[in-house]
């Protein structure tokens, strides 16, 4: 059977930066092919059999243990556990350098790869960025409070987006629409022309700490905007099932939520709120199990995708515009081999030296309590309060940081009890088992105890700020490791600007008083036992907090970035890159939702460039 | 091995379409590649063997939920298999299998997934079950080149096998062995203690009772706690099946060592304090007596034994453990009020894991989701 071999857009990737711009072009009538190396894996409304691929079982988002065999790399030779989704990290790893320059393999830097990409395990936490974390140059620009920035790096690297809140903001409100989500909006700094936020549900009882320590702290708090619906969905088409009848029994609050697929439609996942209402669309076409290996160029213009089709044998399609949103590691990668493999494509994607430079993630981290009551924390989804404080110019200045951060409970965090023991004293998916495997003395009574003690008990506050932009933090391609198609993989280099330690620092110790006020109704003497940044973790500099933005950052000036305003390849007619890859800055927030809302627009732009 | 795995009882078949879509998603991650490198061997495979250029062999065939479109509670007895076999000459005319869950002398035939190198059939096999299968490729019996599970027949053949969703039945572990790990997990989990007990007691009367059949039918009542023993014995036979020579020679060693320890009692009678006290000495990483020469690391396979139980214990119970969810409804009911040292109660207090309100039926009670 001869595939069709020619469309109008090729769109590599269907998550939160591929999907939107799909949705956008096939509702105008256009031709698309949405490649995806992973899964179609189906909720269970739309499998034949009336089941789902993904399951509530621990186990499936934490795998059984599989051993590191690459030679040569530190940690050949360690235990690791990974999702169904996760690629094998003997297949596929991600190489990151550390502290002592030797090389880790980490399965750090990958969302999921299915359909959906990671909005098909995340948490759904949905922010927009604030205007302030749109404009960091022009603020920092003139101001002389800014503290632990010795050498002045703020200034010369933050950097304004080249658009304005103005022009996203139609976009937000369009995505928010779309995906469907819930949450309110009073106490919100960022301003929105439309609300279509659903009806939140009843918070979990053990949030209402962190509500109560925000109150107390001033720090006014809002219902978390997450990506799962709880009314009826229109635009998707999506039902919310017995919910209304009985809020009881079904409906979306589960401890499966984070870090897992929803087995049924709640999550507003990409596959169900963008591509699988155009899905019957006679100009939508999908290739899952479709790995793109390199492109190819013509002058000016991207002509060939190269893939490996689901039996590994080689393929091409060709489109009049590619698309390019595999995440930004792997999206600047493929970019990396493509230009390894043509003089031409290198010298356009490579017409300065800032591809794979200025890559970033977020300062994050927070606090965690074991809270005075016990609580069924296993119904939940996820987040329940969220608060701008510090998102703040006042709030800014007072504290001499850069720029802002955003506070949120989580509140499904270790609700299951391999989840509790697996990330024990854990701090990223590195070391998972690591604390309670060396805590041999939890056994019989003491682990009743420690379930005693734990289970139900643990809130955490967590933040979301943006991370100093240096160009020295940076995605290669390693020398010498390669996958399981012979490709060289990602290589990352990074690490924490003095100021971000110093944000980190601050902000912590915000979400510890969170607890500390919550805990106690309002008196701040409640004992909070752990806070901090994530650069003081084990394997700091390999954590990404599932955000993973920049290398081929946007701009209006082409010796300073990778991609025009509209995230076009500047010495390209027709690559487009609409995953995270494109932000100068990573905003105050979790990215997603302005990954979203930044593909819907360039959706727009790619209509009127007027090349399809 | 135990000789009672293989079924060889003669039934009728249930075929079932599964589309190509689902095929390629349980085949493409871990069958297409180009690497010839022995990536995935961790001790597994002997050298050179070709499974070990596959990530993850161990997921074929594919196990999965069953439903029959009308009523998932009566479905619920039954797992789909998927049999997945990767052969790219285009010249290949048939590809069949054979096995213990259909008539030996029926062929049941795979189809090919339109342009791809993919052949597949899926059957509805009942759960709590181990059958052994071979795939006839060009007219000729062979092994699934994938599967890195084998059983041997009395008559010294060699079949692929597998075993599907709730099965107890121990296919990895010699009898003293289960015996042996039995009082090793027993130390490890808080079920042996009085209120511990007494609550398993309890709660598996009440399941005997009320609901074993009609409820819950694969609740089955174990002479272990919890099913963790049966756990790990599905665990090493398949997902982590490069942990069973660190069971086999520690047990073993183990089971030497108790003795020169209490020449007069056999292992599975002596008291809970031996257990005990080497398990603490296995924590130090130096119990008298150990055998160094066989197993370097005491310590290392105590961790792994403890993450085993513990995963065992509280894991989805078609894995093999958790019998009756045994180990949740445990977390459950016995975790107090922080502030008033109160137990949950039916009426008057709410439980603090309503495990049952997220999963699926007959083991919880969602009244959506099917598993
Ligand atoms: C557990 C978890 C929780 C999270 N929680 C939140 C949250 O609460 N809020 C939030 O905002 N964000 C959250 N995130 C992050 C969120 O998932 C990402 O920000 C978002 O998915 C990034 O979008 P993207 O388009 O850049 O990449 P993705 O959504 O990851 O999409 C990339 C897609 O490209 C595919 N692909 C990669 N390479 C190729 C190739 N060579 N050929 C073909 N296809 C390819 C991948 O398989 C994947 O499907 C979470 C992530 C995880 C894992």
């Amino acid at each position: 059977m001869a595939e069709q071999d020619q469309f109008d857009v090729i769109i590599v990737g269907s998550g939160a930066g591929g999907a939107p711009v799909a949705h956008t072009l096939v509702s105008a009538g256009k031709y698309i092919l949405v490649l995806e190396k992973g899964p179609l894996f189906r909720p269970q409304q739309d499998d034949p059999l009336g089941l789902s691929d993904y399951k509530r079982d621990e186990l499936i988002s934490d795998g059984p243990e599989k051993i590191l065999t690459i030679p040569g790399l530190v940690n050949t030779g360690a235990s690791f556990y990974t999702s169904h989704v996760e690629p094998d990290l003997n297949d596929e790893p991600h190489i990151y350098q550390s502290n002592d320059s030797a090389d880790y393999a980490t399965i750090e830097g990958y969302t999921c790869q299915c359909v959906g990409g990671g909005t098909q395990h995340y948490g759904g936490v949905s922010l927009r960025f604030s205007e302030r974390d749109l404009t960091l140059r022009t603020f920092n620009e003139s101001r002389t409070d800014i503290r632990h920035d010795p050498n002045g790096d703020v200034k010369r690297e933050a950097r304004d987006w080249p658009i304005t809140y103005t022009e996203l903001e139609p976009y937000y409100t369009k995505a928010e629409q779309l995906i469907g989500l819930n949450g309110t909006r009073t106490n919100q700094i960022k301003v929105a022309s439309a609300d279509y936020y659903q009806k939140p549900l009843e918070p979990n009882p053990i949030s209402e700490y962190a509500r109560i320590g925000m109150e107390a702290l001033g720090m006014k708090p809002y219902r978390t905007p997450q990506a799962v619906i709880t009314q009826d969905h229109a635009p998707s088409g999506r039902k919310v099932g017995p919910l209304n009848q009985r809020d009881w029994e079904g409906g979306p609050k589960t401890a499966y939520v984070n870090r897992y697929g929803d087995c049924l439609d709640y999550k507003s996942t990409t596959w169900v709120a963008l591509l699988r209402p155009i899905a019957s669309r006679p100009g939508f076409t999908l290739r899952p199990n479709c790995n793109v290996t390199h492109l190819e160029c013509n002058a000016s213009r991207v002509v060939t995708v190269h893939y490996r089709d689901p039996s590994g044998q080689p393929a091409t399609v060709s489109g009049k515009v590619i698309v390019l949103a595999c995440s930004a590691i792997e999206t600047v990668r493929l970019l990396m081999l493509s230009a390894e493999q043509a003089s031409t494509f290198d010298s356009r994607i490579n017409q300065n030296d800032l591809l794979g430079k200025y890559f970033l993630t977020h300062c994050f981290g927070g606090a965690s309590a074991i809270m005075p009551g016990r609580f069924d924390k296993s119904r939940t989804i996820d987040s329940d309060w969220a608060s701008d404080f510090c998102g703040t110019d006042d709030f800014i200045r007072s504290a001499g940081l850069w720029a802002g951060a955003t506070i949120y409970n989580n509140t499904s965090d270790q609700a299951l009890p391999i989840a509790l023991a697996r990330t024990h004293g854990a701090t990223d998916l590195d070391t998972l088992w690591h604390a309670f495997d060396n805590d041999t003395s939890m056994v019989g009574e003491h682990l009743k105890d420690f379930l005693n003690a734990q289970f139900n008990r643990r809130l955490s506050v967590s933040f979301m700020a943006n991370q100093v932009p240096q160009k020295a933090n940076r995605i290669e391609l390693h020398r010498k490791v390669r996958d399981k198609w012979g490709r060289r993989v990602a290589y990352i280099i990074k690490s924490w600007h003095d100021h971000d330690r110093f944000l980190m620092d601050t902000i912590a110790a915000r979400c510890r008083d969170v607890l500390g006020y919550g805990g106690d109704g309002g008196k701040g003497q409640y004992p909070v036992e752990g806070f901090g940044g994530v650069y003081l973790s084990e394997n700091a500099l390999a954590r990404i907090a599932n955000h993973i933005l920049g290398g081929a950052r946007f701009g209006s000036d082409e010796r300073d970035s990778v991609l025009d305003k509209n995230c076009r390849a500047w010495h390209f007619d027709n690559l487009y890159l609409t995953d995270g890859c494109f932000m100068p800055t990573s905003g105050s927030g979790n990215p997603t939702l302005t990954i979203q809302a930044n593909a819907l627009r360039v959706g727009d732009a790619v209509l009127a460039s007027g090349i399809v | 091995m135990l000789p009672n795995i293989l079924h060889s009882r003669a039934m009728p078949y249930r075929l079932l379409s599964r589309d190509d879509t689902y095929v390629l998603n349980y085949s493409t991650k871990y069958l297409a590649r180009d690497n010839t490198d022995d990536r995935h061997n961790y001790g597994q495979y002997a050298a050179g063997d070709p499974r070990a250029r596959i990530a993850e062999a161990w997921r074929f065939p594919i196990i999965d939920s069953y439903y029959d479109g009308q009523d998932y509670e009566a479905s619920y007895d039954f797992n789909t298999v998927t049999f997945i076999y990767a052969n790219s000459d285009p010249g290949l005319a048939s590809v069949a299998v054979v096995g213990t869950f259909a008539d030996l002398h029926a062929p049941v035939p795979l189809r090919r997934v339109a342009g791809t190198k993919y052949w597949t059939v899926t059957m509805v096999v009942p759960k709590g079950e181990v059958h052994t299968y071979k795939f006839i490729v060009g007219g000729e019996p062979r092994l699934d080149p994938v599967n890195p599970q084998h059983a041997t027949k009395a008559d010294g053949s060699q079949w692929s096998r597998f075993f599907t969703q709730f099965c107890t039945q121990i296919i990895s572990f010699e009898e003293w062995e289960v015996v042996l790990l039995q009082r090793l997990t027993e130390h490890i989990l808080p079920f042996r203690t009085t209120e511990g007990q007494r609550f398993l007691d309890l709660y598996y009367n009440y399941l005997d009772r009320n609901a074993k059949e009609t409820v819950y039918p694969h609740a089955y009542r174990l002479d272990q706690p919890i099913g963790a023993v049966s756990f790990i014995d599905k665990v090493v036979a398949r997902e982590e099946s490069h942990r069973l020579q660190d069971y086999k020679i520690c047990l073993e060693t183990i089971d030497r060592l108790l003795r020169n320890r209490n020449p007069y009692t056999e292992p599975s009678r002596i008291a809970m304090e031996f257990y005990t006290e080497l398990y603490d000495q296995m924590a130090g990483g130096n119990p008298r007596g150990w055998d160094f020469s066989r197993y370097k690391n005491p310590r290392f396979f105590l961790q792994l034994l403890r993450r085993h139980t513990y995963t065992g214990a509280f894991s989805h119970p078609k894995y093999g453990g958790n019998a009756g969810g045994a180990g949740w409804a445990y977390l459950a009911a016995n975790l107090p009020d922080p502030q008033t040292g109160a137990l949950p109660t039916e009426r008057s207090q709410p439980s603090y894991f309503d495990w049952g309100h997220a999963l699926e039926r007959p083991l919880g009670r969602n009244p959506e989701y099917h598993g």
